[in-house]
C-alpha cells in the first residue's frame, strides 16, 4: 500500500468527521488529530482511528492501531496525519 | 439497513448452557448466529458458524471479528454470554482462580465489545447485551470473585453505553437468578434454595426468562434503553 493510499484513507476518515460535525474544514497532512490545537473532539478522534482501521481491514491489512507500544511512545503516532501515515507504514512493514 | 432476513448475531460461550439455548432460539428466529467457545460446538445449522477460541485472547478475538465482518459485512447484535464461576470462600480461593475469572468475564466482555463495536460503528447501529448475576445486588458471600467480576461487567456496561451512544449502539446487561447449567452444578441444593428465598419471585430462571429480557434490549424500539442492568426475580 502506497503512502498516498494510506493518506487518502486517513483524509477520508477526517473529512467524514468534519462533515458530521457540520464543519467545512478539510483534512491536510498537517491536520492535528487531538489535543488543544485540534478542531477534532475526543469522540471524533476515536471515530477517525476506528474508521481508518476499518478501511485498512477492508483492504486486507489487519493491523491494530491501538497497541501499548503506540500509546507509550514519547511522540504520539496519532498527533497528525503525517505521523499517523508513518506509523501505519511501520506497522504494515512489520 | 437492518433487514429482517439478514440479522447477524455474535454470541460468546455457545457450546453449552444458556449460550447454546440462545443460539438455538435466534437461529429459529431466522438470524445468522456466530458463536464461540474453547471447545467445539455440536450445533449444526446452515446459519450457524462456530469459532474455537478463548474469549480472553486478544489476537483470536480480533481475528474472529475481522473474519465475521469480512464475511457478513455487519454485526447487529452481540451477546457477551461466555462466563465462568468458582464458588468458594475467599480464604480458600487461589490467585490463579481470581485471574482466570476476571480474564474470561471481564476481559472477554471487554474484547468482544471493543471489536464488535468497531464493526457496528460502520452501520451506526448495534445492540450489546452483557451478563451479570443477582449475586451483585445480593452481595453474595461465597461468590466474592465471580460476583466482583460481574460488578465490573455492570460498570463496563454503564460506561460503554455512554461511549457507544454516539454510534447508536446500546449496551445493557441481564442479571439472571440461578439457571440449571454446568455453571452452578457444584453448588449444593440447599445453597441454591436459600439464594432463591432471597428473591421476590422465589424461582430459578429458565432460558425463556433471559430471552425475554434480551429481546426487550435488542428491540429496534429500545433506542432509549441503554446502560441498564435488569435483574430477574425482583432484585434491584
Ligand atoms: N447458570 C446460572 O445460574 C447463571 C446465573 C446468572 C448468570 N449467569 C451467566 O450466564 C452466562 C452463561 O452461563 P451458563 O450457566 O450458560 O454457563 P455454562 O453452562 O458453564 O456455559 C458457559 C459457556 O461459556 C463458554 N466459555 C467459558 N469460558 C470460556 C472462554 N475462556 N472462552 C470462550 N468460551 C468460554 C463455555 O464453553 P467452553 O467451556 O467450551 O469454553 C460454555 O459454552 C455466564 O456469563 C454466567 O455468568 C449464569
Amino acid at each position: 500500500m502506497t503512502e498516498q493510499e494510506i493518506k487518502s484513507i486517513i483524509h477520508l476518515a477526517i473529512n467524514d468527521n468534519f462533515e458530521l460535525q457540520g464543519s467545512d474544514e478539510k483534512a491536510s497532512d498537517d491536520t492535528v488529530l487531538f489535543g488543544s490545537n485540534s478542531s477534532i473532539d475526543s469522540l471524533g478522534f476515536v471515530n477517525i482511528i476506528v474508521g481508518v482501521e476499518n478501511q485498512l481491514k477492508e483492504r486486507n491489512i489487519d493491523i491494530s492501531l491501538v497497541s501499548e507500544k503506540a500509546m507509550s511512545r514519547k511522540n504520539s503516532p496519532f498527533k497528525t496525519v503525517k505521523t499517523l501515515v508513518e506509523f501505519i507504514q511501520e506497522e504494515i512493514e512489520q | 439497513m437492518n433487514n429482517k432476513m439478514n440479522k447477524i448475531m455474535v454470541i460468546t460461550g455457545t457450546s453449552k448452557g444458556i449460550g447454546r439455548e440462545l443460539s438455538q432460539y435466534y437461529l429459529k428466529k431466522g438470524y445468522t448466529v456466530i458463536g464461540c467457545s474453547r471447545s467445539e460446538s455440536e450445533l449444526l445449522h446452515e446459519r450457524y458458524e462456530h469459532f474455537c477460541l478463548d474469549v480472553s485472547d486478544e489476537k483470536s478475538v480480533e481475528k474472529m471479528i475481522t473474519d465475521v465482518s469480512r464475511k457478513y459485512k455487519k454485526i447487529d447484535y452481540l451477546l457477551n454470554n461466555a462466563g465462568i464461576a468458582s464458588m468458594n470462600h475467599t480464604l480458600l480461593t487461589p490467585a490463579s482462580v481470581v485471574e482466570k475469572i476476571f480474564k474470561v468475564n471481564v476481559l472477554g466482555t471487554f474484547l468482544f465489545s471493543r471489536e464488535v463495536a468497531k464493526v457496528m460503528s460502520k452501520n451506526k447501529w448495534g445492540r450489546v447485551v452483557n451478563f451479570s448475576t443477582i449475586g451483585v445486588p445480593l452481595r453474595l458471600e461465597g461468590e466474592c470473585i465471580y460476583t466482583s467480576s460481574k460488578a465490573a461487567v455492570e460498570m463496563m456496561t454503564r460506561i460503554l453505553a455512554k461511549e457507544y451512544a454516539g454510534m447508536n449502539i446500546t449496551v445493557n446487561a441481564v442479571g439472571p437468578t440461578p439457571v440449571k447449567t454446568d455453571l452452578i452444578r457444584n453448588i449444593p441444593e440447599d445453597k441454591i434454595t436459600s439464594l432463591i428465598n432471597r428473591q421476590a419471585v422465589k424461582k430459578m430462571s429458565d432460558h425463556g426468562d433471559i430471552i425475554n429480557v434480551i429481546n426487550f434490549f435488542i428491540n429496534h424500539k429500545s433506542n432509549m434503553v441503554t446502560g441498564q442492568v435488569l435483574y430477574l426475580g425482583g432484585l434491584s
